[in-house]
């Protein structure tokens, strides 16, 4: 007796009976595909090796700090919390510069974005769920460099337990400060994508403002070398005389460390590396460089919101 | 039966000039040809539909709500653009189980429906392929799909059949045909190819200029009309005479004669008028309508 093989039955087309959740489930669905584009997965092995790189760019240094105050005995000389930030800001900026394009060029250039503005989402859905889809990966990364680095050096120090309650209050702050470069290292280089199809030109322009603004920066607020040179404030007769406290703020990569250096309440190990456009902000109210921070946020995003709602297919 | 769509006076402008003019039609379940020429106002009813673009006056009505107003009722709108509009780096099944979510279904029912409509667009073997390598009629296939994944009440489709050789679009006509009849999913599709709308749809909608100029079934606009042909081998000046001795006026349209019939004894003097020139007839039969005639009219 032969037993009976399964049947294979066709049953045509089946409507649709399950939920249907509206226009949250759209955004969800966007954000979630967001951070799937930035990080290249479902995609070939090629388009993974930027987030890779951006990763090992943000725990690398975390392990450094580690190992260098495990091994040398350089005691406070090594930056840790506050340090960590002025030394991955600079790299984050360039990486989100070339990754963060890839979440709006590419929708426009293939014409995707049509077929998303005719289900239900609004162009600020849009660009409010890509946006955000960035903020999460590059709020991932921070925090993961920073609890890496604290418990590298929990474990690293002597008595890890009167470390953690002599640095319990470094917890919020780089918390804080890690929204505050997340938020920035986000919002411009999607503002400057939303202007081209082209990733390749956005991440340029991005890099270029980067490049020519320190460059500026640097150059003006540089000490001259007959008053000892160096970003010691005293002494330092920089080239753009009193002005160039002012003319610091036009270094965009340095936007989020002024914020984060007041966070971090003028933490003495992150004085070490800080360069000298830092230093000359120290000049100035500390209400100039918040307000600035806000405003090379604010407009960037308000830049990237008008361009989607009124885009018009 | 409520319509699914409905414009209202719908009057749209792009500064002096004028795209669509007072409309007024209605669009109910079934297959509907929106057929006219370049500039008649087609993609702009689309997009008003879709809630794309602001009516300047009037109303455009989706399910009972107006078009621009209401994003939720998107969900159950689809839409398969003229253009291409597919990524290229990511596989059809990811894409379309993507476009269901971004459509409101949650993520295990939207891979559940991926799957399927890919298996009804014929998709089913290169579903895990990266789009850009697809070929035109396959890219097609994917734009319809992704346009029918959420299961909408009604599909907006922009000539689709655009870039495709002859066999290829006779199958996105039975795959449309398909969709709309075996499916049960409405139809809207946007042409300017009289085949397109004669093969599939059920009424059509005629634009031009900014207005409706012709409404009704395919079926209206295909029945057989009081014209005959006449189709001979030779001789076709002397029937043309003979038949105007009769009392009978005739034209020469290419290689036929066309008559207009007032009663059925005209048979016999057209069969008399035959003898008379002592032509060879090859045929004679009622002249049935074509949508090319009323394209013909509008342009």
């Amino acid at each position: 007796m032969t037993e009976r093989s399964g049947e294979v039955f066709d049953l045509g087309y089946q409507h649709y009976e399950g939920p249907r959740e509206g226009r949250m489930r759209a955004r969800k669905a966007l954000w979630v595909n967001g951070v799937r584009t930035a990080l290249g997965l479902g995609r070939s092995s090629r388009a993974k090796i930027l987030p890779t790189l951006l990763f090992v760019a943000a725990i690398g240094p975390a392990i450094i700090l580690i190992l260098i105050a495990s091994v040398a005995d350089v005691g406070d000389q090594v930056p840790e919390f506050a340090g960590y930030y002025q030394i991955v800001s600079i790299t984050l900026l360039l990486f989100a510069a070339i990754i963060a394009p890839e979440l709006l060029c590419p929708d426009r250039r293939d014409r995707v974005l049509d077929l998303y503005l005719v289900r239900p989402l609004t162009p600020v859905d849009y660009a409010g769920a890509r946006w955000l889809s960035f903020f999460s990966i590059a709020l991932a990364l921070v925090y993961s460099g920073q609890i890496v680095l604290l418990i590298g050096l929990t474990l690293a120090a002597n008595d890890p337990l009167e470390y953690l309650r002599a640095n319990w209050l470094q917890v919020p702050r780089f918390l804080g400060a890690g929204a505050v470069l997340a938020i920035f290292i986000t919002t411009l280089p999607l503002a400057v994508a939303a202007f081209t199809t082209r990733r390749a030109y956005a991440a340029a322009m991005v890099i270029g403002l980067f490049v020519i603004s320190a460059a500026t920066a640097g150059g003006l607020t540089e000490c001259r070398e007959a008053h000892g040179g160096g970003s010691n404030p005293q002494g330092c007769e920089r080239q753009a005389g009193d002005a160039a406290k002012w003319f610091a703020l036009i270094d965009i990569g340095q936007v989020p460390s002024h914020v984060n250096r007041m966070i971090f309440a003028d933490d003495a190990q992150a004085r070490a590396a800080e360069p000298s456009v830092v230093t000359a902000v120290r000049e100035l109210h500390s209400t100039v460089p918040v307000g600035w921070y806000i405003l090379m946020t604010a407009v960037p995003g308000l830049l990237l919101l008008w361009r989607y709602r009124s885009i018009r297919l | 039966m409520p319509p699914l769509l409905e414009a209202k006076q719908l009057t749209k402008s792009y500064g002096e000039t004028v795209a669509l003019e007072s409309v007024d039609f209605q669009v109910h379940e079934g297959i509907t040809g929106l057929l006219g020429p370049n500039g008649a106002g087609k993609s702009t009813a689309i997009k008003l539909f879709l809630g794309l673009t602001r009516p300047t006056s009037g109303g455009a009505e989706v399910l009972g709500q107006l078009a621009y107003n209401s994003v939720e009722v998107r969900a159950r709108l689809g839409y398969m653009p003229e253009h291409d509009c597919l990524p290229s780096s990511v596989t059809a099944s990811e894409f379309l189980s993507h476009m269901a979510q971004v459509s409101g279904l949650p993520p295990s029912q939207a891979r559940t429906r991926a799957a399927d409509i890919l298996r009804h667009v014929g998709l089913a073997e290169e579903r895990y392929r990266p789009i850009g390598e697809y070929s035109t009629g396959m890219k097609q296939r994917a734009k319809l799909a992704q346009a029918l994944v959420h299961d909408p009440l009604i599909a907006l489709l922009d000539e689709p059949t655009a870039g495709l050789d002859p066999a290829g679009r006779e199958d996105m006509q039975d795959l449309i045909r398909r969709t709309g009849r075996e499916f049960g999913i409405s139809i809207l599709l946007s042409s300017h190819l009289m085949g397109d709308v004669e093969a599939t749809c059920d009424r059509i909608i005629v634009l031009d200029e900014g207005q409706v100029t012709e409404e009704g079934t395919i079926s209206r606009f295909t029945q057989e009309t009081r014209s005959l042909i006449i189709d001979v081998d030779d001789k076709r000046d002397e029937l043309v005479a003979a038949l105007a001795k009769r009392g009978i006026e005739a034209t020469v349209q290419g290689a036929s004669i066309v008559v207009e019939q007032e009663s059925e004894e005209d048979y016999d003097a057209i069969r008399d008028a035959v003898v008379e020139a002592d032509a060879r007839l090859r045929r004679m039969a009622p002249r049935r309508g074509s949508l090319t005639d009323i394209f013909r009219a509008t342009t």
